[in-house]
């Protein structure tokens, strides 16, 4: 198609300023609204992986066989440490790993006893692949000390303990005999997840071994790849390197409801979308019908020196086109604009109980995936030729005769 | 062969259940290189007759053809076709695309037309200089008189290079001196380019000027008048 017809329909969209304008905001302010929803929906759902990946689940766990359907601290690594040093060396995209011993037991204070996740940690290796190094918010992390718990504010709340207080630690070892120690209370933490701050107890994995009769054994590797796209090679990469018996699972795996959650919220996305540009739809048609209609003489002359049906449908659609795409570049550009001016989050503090229950932190920091962008503006285009087609056939209905007449 | 024809057209318009008959069985047809007029007062059926002649009405009854083809058998495509290349038309006001500027307005019927660029530029500008408005090709319609803004139409309309020009009232908005010169400027053009001009008039100054003088009353050709040396 020439040139010409895209300049006149550049220009037909400068002939009422006033409508035009309306027709820009309408799709600026609707597309730009639904950017922030998506990207404060999408920061609280990627906000919620962050804190599941970095406080729990890494990128990828390592277990034995069998782990997943009946988790127990009998299912274990033997000589897991000797294992990940030989096998998960100098693999490209690994960034951390740690061994954890992982299971259930029951922590007693004098005024009350809760059932725990009791985890055994290497200090050092877990404050590079977690974040609960940097939670602590009284008492200190383990590094070098001997005989203490970490716990979550909350849990410690429960049983009525400050750092320094003493609590026993009760389990069922690996040979099934219930056994127990003493600890002191090491350190509190506070994280996003409101179930790790009130179900979790964290002491060194050596005293978590030998609590558990593990010998060198481990419940668990954990893996943190340098990016999250790289974790499916990752996880290619460590199966080759491994036996059989061990189990290799993403944290997509090992967490499905996080990616049930993406799912969910990238479908009410579709349905906002499908909301917004259907209004839009109609405000567009409604204004190119408009159009149309007071350029009915105008059509009768471009009629007349002889263009035909097509290019007139192709001149309204691109004219539908231009108007929209307008509206999508200043939408798209105030959308973007607004997430910037919201990097450092928003406050949702006094809704942070409520919150932490799903993994979610105080502060929601918008994030924009390339496809809030790419969706919304192919969207748009296809808005623009579907609300065109109608006021274009009305034009093209038009006969040439009637329309040279029309003043 | 004739280049325009009507074989027994009529054309009966109806509006809200009445019907208006403005051309009642007319016979005519319009040799190349003609000058005519089809003058009769309002209501005589000559503009209908005009925008069958170019397709952009169809007859209740009879045929139509424009350079051997009968516009009755065409698709809208097709008829959009014929008047791309072998049509012109000159309106009685507002001929032109407002957003284009003159030469923007007499390119684009070239770009239709599949004309390449350079040529469209070199003959809209060659087209405006021979109408007298060369240093206004960059002017919109709005920007421009009324006889300018006809004298653009009447360049938009034979720079195609079309068999027929084919002017409703042309004159019918302009005062007489720009009336005239307007006219001088349609009958050189058929003069030096060969293109046929039909008009129709009810000014008798077109009327005057032109060498076939087709009258219409009541929807029926009523006289056919040649001036002495026309063919």
């Amino acid at each position: 198609m020439g040139t010409g017809i895209w300049r006149m329909a550049w220009r037909n969209i400068g002939r009422s300023p006033r409508r035009t304008g309306i027709v820009l905001t309408a799709v600026a302010v609707g597309l730009a609204g639904v950017l922030l929803a998506m990207a404060v929906n999408y920061g609280m759902v990627y906000q919620m992986i962050e804190t599941a990946i970095a406080t729990e689940l890494g990128h990828l766990q390592i277990h034995g066989a069998g782990f997943d359907q009946e988790p127990g601290i009998e299912i274990c690594i033997e000589d897991g440490e000797r294992l990940a040093t030989r096998a998960l060396s100098g693999i490209p995209g690994l960034e951390a790993w740690a061994p954890r011993v992982r299971s259930q037991g029951l922590l007693y204070s004098p005024r009350a006893n809760v059932g725990v996740q009791v985890v055994g940690i290497d200090p050092a290796r877990e404050a590079r692949v977690s974040v609960l190094a940097d939670s602590i918010v009284s008492g200190s992390y383990l590094d070098g000390q001997r005989r203490k718990l970490l716990l979550g504010e909350k849990l410690a709340s429960r049983l009525h303990v400050e750092v320094g207080d003493k609590l026993v630690l009760s389990v069922q070892d690996v040979h099934g005999e219930m056994t127990g120690e003493a600890f002191r209370v090491g350190g509190l933490f506070r994280t996003a997840s409101g179930d790790l701050d009130r179900g979790s107890v964290f002491l060194r994995i050596d005293e978590g071994e030998q609590l558990f009769g593990l010998g060198d054994a481990i419940s668990e590797l954990v893996v943190i790849a340098d990016q999250r796209s790289h974790v499916d090679d990752l996880k290619r990469e460590i199966e080759a390197r491994l036996s059989g018996d061990l189990e290799v699972r993403t944290w997509k795996e090992l967490r499905p409801l996080l990616v049930y959650f993406v799912d969910l919220f990238d479908q009410m996305g579709w349905y906002v979308y499908g909301a917004v540009f259907v209004a839009m739809a109609f405000g567009i048609a409604n204004v190119l019908l408009m159009s149309v209609y007071e350029r009915i003489r105008e059509i009768g002359i471009l009629m007349a020196i002889g263009m035909g049906p097509r290019r007139l449908v192709v001149g309204i659609v691109i004219e539908s086109l231009l108007l929209t795409l307008l509206g999508v570049v200043i939408g798209l550009a105030v959308g973007t604009l607004s997430v910037w001016l919201l990097r450092d989050g928003i406050d949702l503090s006094r809704w942070a109980e409520g919150l932490t229950a799903y993994g979610i932190g105080t502060k929601i920091v918008p994030v924009i995936r390339s496809k809030d962008l790419i969706i919304p503006t192919l969207v748009a285009v296809a808005t623009a030729v579907f609300a065109s087609l109608w006021p274009a056939l009305r034009a093209v209905r038009i006969r040439p005769a009637d329309a040279v007449r029309h003043i | 062969m004739s280049m325009l024809e009507a074989r027994g057209v009529s054309k009966v318009y109806e509006t809200r259940g009445v019907e208006t008959i403005a051309l009642r069985g007319v016979d005519l047809s319009i040799e190349g290189g003609e000058f005519t007029a089809l003058a009769g007062p309002s209501g005589s059926g000559k503009t209908t007759l005009l925008n069958l002649f170019g397709g952009l009405d169809a007859p209740t009854e009879g045929v139509v053809v424009l350079d051997g083809d009968d516009l009755g058998s065409l698709t809208s495509s097709q008829l959009a076709e014929e008047r791309l290349h072998k049509l012109g038309f000159v309106f009685q006001a507002y001929n032109l695309i407002p957003v284009f500027s003159a030469r923007e307005n007499v390119e684009f019927v070239m770009e239709l037309q599949g004309v390449p660029p350079s040529e469209r530029r070199r003959r809209a500008m060659a087209i405006l200089e021979e109408v007298g408005l060369g240093d206004l090709a960059d002017k919109r319609p709005l920007e421009m008189s009324g006889g300018q803004q006809q004298r653009v139409a009447v360049a938009r309309a034979i720079v195609s290079q079309p068999r027929v020009v084919l002017a409703d009232e042309p004159t019918a908005n302009l005062d007489s001196k720009t009336a005239g010169t307007l006219l001088d400027l349609m009958e050189e053009l058929n003069r030096e380019h060969g293109v046929t001009f039909v008009f129709s008039t009810h000014d008798p100054m077109v009327i005057e000027k032109a060498r076939r003088t087709v009258r219409l009353r009541d929807g029926a050709v009523v006289a056919d008048e040649r001036k002495a040396g026309s063919a």
